[in-house]
């Protein structure tokens, strides 16, 4: 009895002290692939982070509170993700994480979320369907990425018989089962799906089997960086010139692979020539700010930029950092970004522009179709 | 056609990777578990010349003197006092081969680095288009394995090498200077090893973290293959053909596991692999 009276004491005390301390910075967490299959795009998705957070900061902050950031490597992967996230959440005690990762990273670190009990602003498209209070996604799920590349494949290519290939974990078999159905559901057929672990590199038995099997247009969904790169030159070299749909490049990677990559299909609800005001004045800012060592902006980075302002609005809402009342408003807030007017109102989930572009061989994308306010569909019907 | 030219070309690219490792545990008996480091060392040198704005093609000559000369550096300062304990050299080379890798990702950073390709398209080959650069892949591999087997059998050093390789203690009384010939073999080996990386780039990306990815499938079969480049060349035919086998007709997932499987088996059955001979 008497041991519990001192907990509560020190509980209550240690309570005091954070209210005294609701001066300090509003924190917030990216664990992020700085390391592993993430990092040719992590070091985007910091800077555009960076530049969210200075551009609030020099605002006056959020609530009379700057923003802080805390930045920690997951690795790319589920082992490194669990250390970041409990470092982030219970050492450093952010007040919400805000990050684009691999699927297994956000699945290693859900549990943690939930016992910390902050918010949690997903910013990387993903397979979808995942659900949780505590998750708020802004960016793409395959309901809405994949129609625009099937639609214009067979409608404009006339392409009637697809190989869909692969890397063998969460996003690359989800995008590819959903893209399967949606071929199958638009009167085309798959004749061949096949997947390569994450760290494999020797894509020859895969592309012999592309060739021999008649396909006449061909969707991969890897792991971004070295896989994709791998693949991409393996098919390349082999000569592959079917339409190909990439569901995993952005215009960064696009730009360094140089000539492999041009042709490539992307469908995306951010490409650098989104012709809005809000996006030029994200570009020119974000240019002044790094200069020659800009990264790229890209799809999994511009909804960085964006989730911040939507935590920056849901806190303003809420009138305060508590979890349950900013959990409550970021279902209702919104955001005019470069990608345009975001919220995440549908089951947790965001409506989206979805663009549909070409690279060309200077790696740029060139908007061939663009499809408005697409629907992320039933991703959890139980939030 | 295609099966066939795949099984080969595989084969091929698994032989230049392992020539390397094959030619330094056949003279010195130890396993060079930084041969991963040293394929990312030749890959990165692709990179440097692209950066430096040379041709392509010199990166080959460039990659095969830094790796000799950093492996020179290595067979004196690291690898000489270790000889007679295998299994400590094993664990030096592992964690030089870490440390390389932590080296190369402060100075060029941990993403994937693009390099322009030695050779790109297809050619038709009995009326079917193939990639031109696994068949250049072939023709480097029957390369090195030529000048090496002419490096063994032509050349003094390689007389020396041979004694070396059937008995130490009995060359060295015959006045062969056995230290000369172990420094000569580290520094072919290692120079092979990044010449290699640098004909990987144009199959793979490059990132700090490339070579691990060969290390095993090579180790592997440097152990069926003992210490002949022949025997070597039979090993990567038998499981590269194996591995195209499985990833078309069964699973590319069980290919990737192909090699390690049947190498283990093989060494289970038969301890000295397919040196026996």
């Amino acid at each position: 009895m008497k041991n519990r009276a001192v907990i509560l004491a020190f509980a209550s005390a240690a309570l005091t002290s954070a209210a005294f301390a609701a001066d300090g910075p509003i924190k917030i967490g990216i664990p992020v692939g700085l390391s592993g299959a993430n990092s040719v795009v992590a070091p985007s998705v910091v800077q555009s982070a960076e530049l969210a957070v200075a551009e609030i900061n020099a605002a006056g902050g959020v609530l009379g509170r700057q923003l802080a950031l805390e930045i920690a490597d997951d690795a790319s992967g589920a082992a490194g993700a669990q250390k970041a996230f409990d470092s982030l959440v219970f050492q450093k005690e952010v007040n919400a994480v805000i990050t684009m990762e691999t699927s297994a990273a956000r699945n290693a670190g859900l549990p943690i979320i939930s016992k910390g009990d902050i918010p949690y602003i997903y910013t990387s498209f993903y397979e979808g369907k995942s659900c949780n209070a505590n998750l708020f996604v802004n960016a793409w799920v395959p309901e809405q990425q994949v129609p625009p590349i099937v639609d214009n494949f067979i409608k404009t290519q006339g392409a009637k018989k697809f190989f869909l290939i692969g890397s063998d974990y969460a996003f690359g078999r989800g995008m590819l089962e959903f893209a399967k159905a949606y071929i199958e559901k638009s009167g085309a057929s798959v004749v061949g799906e096949e997947y390569l672990p994450m760290e494999g590199s020797d894509w020859t038995a895969i592309i012999s089997n592309l060739k021999s099997s008649g396909a006449d247009a061909v969707i991969t969904s890897t792991a971004g960086g070295a896989p994709n790169v791998t693949l991409t030159k393996q098919l390349r070299g082999a000569g592959v010139t079917i339409p190909y749909g990439n569901l995993a490049v952005d215009e960064g990677t696009a730009k360094s692979m140089g000539a492999d990559a041009a042709g490539i299909f992307i469908s995306a609800s951010y490409v650098t020539s989104i012709g809005s005001d809000a996006n030029k004045a994200f570009l020119a800012a974000i240019e002044k700010k790094f200069g020659a060592d800009l990264r790229t902006p890209n799809d999994l980075s511009v909804p960085e930029y964006e989730g911040i302002y939507l935590y920056k609005a849901a806190v303003e809402k809420a009138g305060s950092t508590d979890t349950a009342a900013v959990l409550a408003a970021l279902a209702e807030v919104s955001f005019v970004g470069p990608r345009g007017t975001v919220s995440m109102s549908k089951q947790h989930h965001a409506p989206l522009t979805m663009y549909l572009g070409q690279v060309k061989a200077d790696g740029s994308a060139t908007v061939v179709d663009k499809f408005e306010g697409v629907d992320p569909g039933q991703q959890c019907p139980n939030l | 056609m295609t099966l066939l030219l795949d099984m080969v070309t595989t084969a091929a690219i698994l032989f230049i990777v392992a020539a390397g490792l094959l030619a330094i545990f056949g003279v010195l008996k130890i396993i060079n578990f930084a041969h991963g480091a040293w394929l990312t060392i030749g890959a990165y040198c692709a990179v440097a010349t692209a950066g430096l704005g040379l041709n392509p093609w010199a990166a080959l000559p460039i990659a095969f003197a830094v790796g000799a000369i950093l492996g020179g550096i290595t067979e004196l300062v690291i690898v000489r006092p270790l000889y007679r304990r295998p299994l400590d050299a094993i664990l030096a080379t592992w964690g030089l081969g870490i440390v390389i890798g932590q080296l190369i990702t402060l100075w060029f950073g941990r993403d994937v680095q693009f390099t322009s390709n030695l050779l790109s398209g297809t050619v038709d080959v009995f009326g079917v288009g193939y990639s031109l650069y696994r068949l250049f892949a072939v023709a480097a591999a029957l390369v090195i394995g030529l000048a090496f087997t002419f490096l063994l059998e032509g050349t003094r050093l390689g007389l020396s090498a041979q004694a070396v390789i059937m008995n130490e203690v009995l060359a060295r009384a015959l006045g062969v200077d056995t230290a000369r010939v172990r420094l000569a073999t580290f520094i072919v080996g290692t120079g092979l090893a990044a010449l290699a990386g640098v004909l990987l780039t144009p199959l793979t990306s490059v990132d700090p973290n490339m070579g691990v990815a060969w290390l095993i499938g090579s180790f592997m079969l440097v152990m069926v293959a003992g210490s002949s480049f022949s025997t070597l060349a039979i090993a990567c035919i038998v499981f590269g053909g194996a591995q195209v086998l499985v990833s078309t007709f069964v699973s590319p997932i069980l290919g990737g596991i192909t090699v390690a499987v049947l190498c283990a088996l093989v060494l289970r059955i038969s301890p000295k692999g397919f040196a026996r001979a």
